[in-house]
């Protein structure tokens, strides 16, 4: 006798969504389905029709949770569409600017699966390590982004400004103080994930890893002819559940695929482990890596140099530009469109969790549904994505219309 | 009280003969500011810094005593210092924070402090307000038309300007040319005529001519940082004192004049109300004190 197990809404995540698994006499899963239920805003519609400053600024508020690869990925959009190169000194200041949001973003993961993985006796110290983090990480996005949430600075054509020769020595000397904590940090989150006592192979899949970068992020690397979406009733073939489901189903050669920080360790530094435990240490590396990337970064930035190319013609030449941006939680595609009018005319983001939804839920699969929940948590998935809408008949509830709202 | 909560009123100015030559009254503004830096009360300071045209401040994070200097006397126009202060914090990486400030600027910082709204972690980090008395403001457009239209005298050619005995004074290389400030009257902005500050009373430590003699400054100490770095630059011989009832025309004179901004500009106040206006200021029937700055 089979049975269906559904955690409506999935905890310690950000957004809201559905984990349903079909379940053997054993409890064992045997079918897995993550969804998106998180409501539509329409973000992208707000900003067709506007100046193209205006989409970096409403697409940051995607998410408080990773703004910083939004607002990249935007002002990157835009450069593209724009025909901009920014100024060596503007793309320093954005990479070391993610490059802290990665350090930033990982702790407060860690800190929502500290009641997964952290006992008792050592949670007051984990909880304050990555507080001690964060408050660090998040400094340096304030100082360089002008606000550490959602950053007013991260602008087309490079940043606002540089960073004063005094604040370069100040995050200097703070990251370099902060390289043992988090060496620490990493030790602790890594043992503690290997103590965990998850089962061998928990969550690992075949599904190919996608990354357009080591850690930054890499428009080139993006093929738009190899990217395919369909809609969620095709996909998720149960008509129940195809109703439901707020996101589309993005692919990479045809088939769903995993980004994020095990997908960047796996594609760029010989990582070759699966599954959960593999996605933890992972990104727990990752943190050691993105700081030693922002300490290089501040070593080698000259704050003498413009950060911004100044004057730009908004008349676009009605170029689809494409920003891609490696988020902490995977890859952040957004496109562009400026028209001659100087007005944005096409507006597309594919966020990070979008590509990993059709992924998880199978990842969940051939265990005890008991661990579903930890496999979820594994992605660090953050639902604020591309809403699918249908328009239902009040009277008889047949469907009127189906549409994709984005975002 | 129309000159708000303060400690100590002294006349006082800088010892630094080259601060004395290039400062609009006392040097007070730059002398405080340069040593609170040299002191590492503060680690730079948001000023009214030369622009591209003359007379046409933008505001600067100062770093240096240099740059401290470059600042120094007064333009009669807009600069927006406090726009400034969230950049010093950011991306100039300041911890402690020095600005110069006018009275309606001074009430801006500390309305920020107490509602810090996109503003985090950039109000607590203001360490020293060094408020300068004023008595009205002129849009950049107002100042170069008076200028060169009533004064007949290219701004370019002004090296200094200044207001003082009812008069508005300019001047060039070769002459000093002055009209009476009623002349200059319609030219200011339009908040001036509702504004009851004349004092900077939110200041740590308020400054300006009206009291002392030319080339002295009257002090008006009022937070203990404020009192407490003033003395200590007093202390290290940075700055001379005199008291008040030593100089002339003393400060009988501040006070007439800060009570007239108050009793004006509440009229003004109570009249756009009575029309429906909004105003920022209550009406002198709505609170205890008519003259008091809210
Ligand atoms: C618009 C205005 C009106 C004034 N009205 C009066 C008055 O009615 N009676 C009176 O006694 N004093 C008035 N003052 C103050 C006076 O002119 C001097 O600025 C003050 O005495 C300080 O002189 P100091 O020699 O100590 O400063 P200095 O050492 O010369 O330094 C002056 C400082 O003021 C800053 N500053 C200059 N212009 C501005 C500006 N527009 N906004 C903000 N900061 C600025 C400079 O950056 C500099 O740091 C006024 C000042 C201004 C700006
Ligand atoms: S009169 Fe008041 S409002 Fe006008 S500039 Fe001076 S302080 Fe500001």
């Amino acid at each position: 006798m089979s049975e269906t197990k559904v955690i409506s809404p999935t905890s310690r995540q950000e957004g809201h969504a559905e984990l349903v698994m079909e379940v053997d006499d054993e409890g064992i899963v045997t079918k897995g389905r993550y969804l998106s239920i998180t409501p539509v805003r329409g973000l992208e519609k707000i900003v067709t029709g506007k100046a193209p400053e205006t989409a970096p600024v409403i697409c940051q508020r995607i998410c408080g949770v990773c703004p910083i690869p939004h607002t990249l990925a935007s002002v990157e959009a835009m450069d593209d569409s724009l025909g901009i190169e920014p100024p060596k000194a503007g793309k320093q200041l954005r990479e070391l600017t993610l490059m802290a949001h990665h350090v930033n973003s990982h702790a407060i993961h860690h800190f929502l699966v500290a009641p997964d993985i952290v006992p008792e006796d050592l949670m007051v110290t984990a909880i304050n390590s990555v507080s001690e983090i964060r408050k660090n990480a998040q400094y340096v996005v304030d100082m360089v982004a002008g606000e550490g949430i959602h950053p007013s600075d991260v602008r087309i054509g490079g940043m606002a400004s540089n960073i004063s020769e005094l604040a370069r020595k100040r995050l200097y000397t703070r990251l370099r103080a902060l390289q043992p904590k988090v060496d620490e940090h990493v030790e602790l989150i890594a043992g503690l994930v290997l103590d965990a006592d998850f089962p061998e192979g928990l969550g690992s899949h075949d599904q190919p890893t996608v990354a357009s970068d080591g850690l930054y992020g890499n428009r080139e690397f993006f093929d738009l002819d190899r990217f395919t979406e369909v809609m969620p009733e095709s996909w998720y073939k149960d008509p129940e559940i195809g109703k439901k489901a707020c996101s589309t189903i993005p692919l990479y050669d045809g088939v769903s695929v995993e980004v994020g920080p095990r997908a960047r360790a796996v594609e760029y530094r010989g990582f070759k482990e699966k599954g959960v435990v593999a996605q933890h240490i992972a990104r727990a590396l990752e943190m050691k890596s993105a700081l030693s990337r922002a300490i290089a970064i501040l070593d080698d930035l000259n704050t003498s140099a413009p950060a911004n190319v100044g004057n730009f013609d908004v008349r676009g030449t009605g170029k689809l530009g494409k920003g891609v941006i490696e988020g902490p939680r995977g890859m952040d595609v957004h496109m562009a469109q400026v028209g001659e009018n100087g007005k944005t005319e096409f507006y597309s983001a594919l966020v990070p969790t979008t590509w990993n939804i059709p992924t998880m839920g199978p990842a969940t699969e051939g265990f005890h549904h008991e661990y579903g929940p930890h496999v979820i948590r594994a992605y660090d998935p953050c639902l604020s994505c591309a809403t699918h809408v249908i328009v239902i008949d009040d009277d008889d509830r047949s469907i009127l219309k189906e549409d994709m709202v984005r975002l | 009280m129309v000159l708000g909560t303060y400690k100590e009123a002294l006349s006082a100015r800088s010892t630094d003969k080259q601060i004395q030559k290039i400062s609009q009254d006392g040097g007070i503004v730059t002398a405080l500011l340069s040593f609170a830096l040299d002191e590492k009360i503060i680690d730079g300071a948001v000023v009214a810094g030369p622009g591209e045209d003359m007379w046409k401040p933008v505001p600067k994070v100062a770093m240096t005593s240099d740059e401290i200097l470059a600042a120094a006397g007064t333009k009669y126009t807009l600069s927006p210092n406090v726009w400034t202060l969230k950049e010093a914090v950011r991306q100039y990486g300041l911890e402690k924070v020095g600005t110069v400030a006018i009275p309606c600027q001074t009430m801006g910082i500390r309305k920020m402090q107490s509602y810090p709204f996109g503003v985090r972690f950039v109000a607590d980090k203001i360490a020293l307000i060094v408020g300068i008395y004023c008595m009205e403001n002129f849009p950049f457009e107002s100042l170069r038309t008076f200028i060169s239209e009533k004064m007949g005298v290219s701004p370019e050619l002004v090296e200094k300007m200044d207001i003082g005995k009812g008069k508005f004074w300019v001047h060039t290389a070769d002459e000093t040319l002055s009209i009476p400030l009623k002349e200059t009257h319609g030219y200011e902005q339009n908040g001036c005529n509702v504004c009851l500050d004349y004092v900077a009373e939110l200041a740590d430590l308020s400054t300006g001519s009206v009291g002392s003699p030319d080339g002295w400054s009257t002090v008006l100490t009022r937070t203990d940082a404020g009192d407490s770095i003033f003395k200590q630059a007093v202390e290290a011989g940075l700055i001379e004192t005199k008291p008040m009832a030593d100089v002339k025309p003393g400060l009988g004179l501040l006070e007439k004049l800060a009570k007239e901004k108050k009793e004006k500009n509440q009229k003004t106040i109570d009249d756009r109300i009575a029309i429906g206006l909004p105003v920022p200021y209550k009406a002198s029937t709505e609170k205890e004190d008519p003259l008091a700055n809210y």
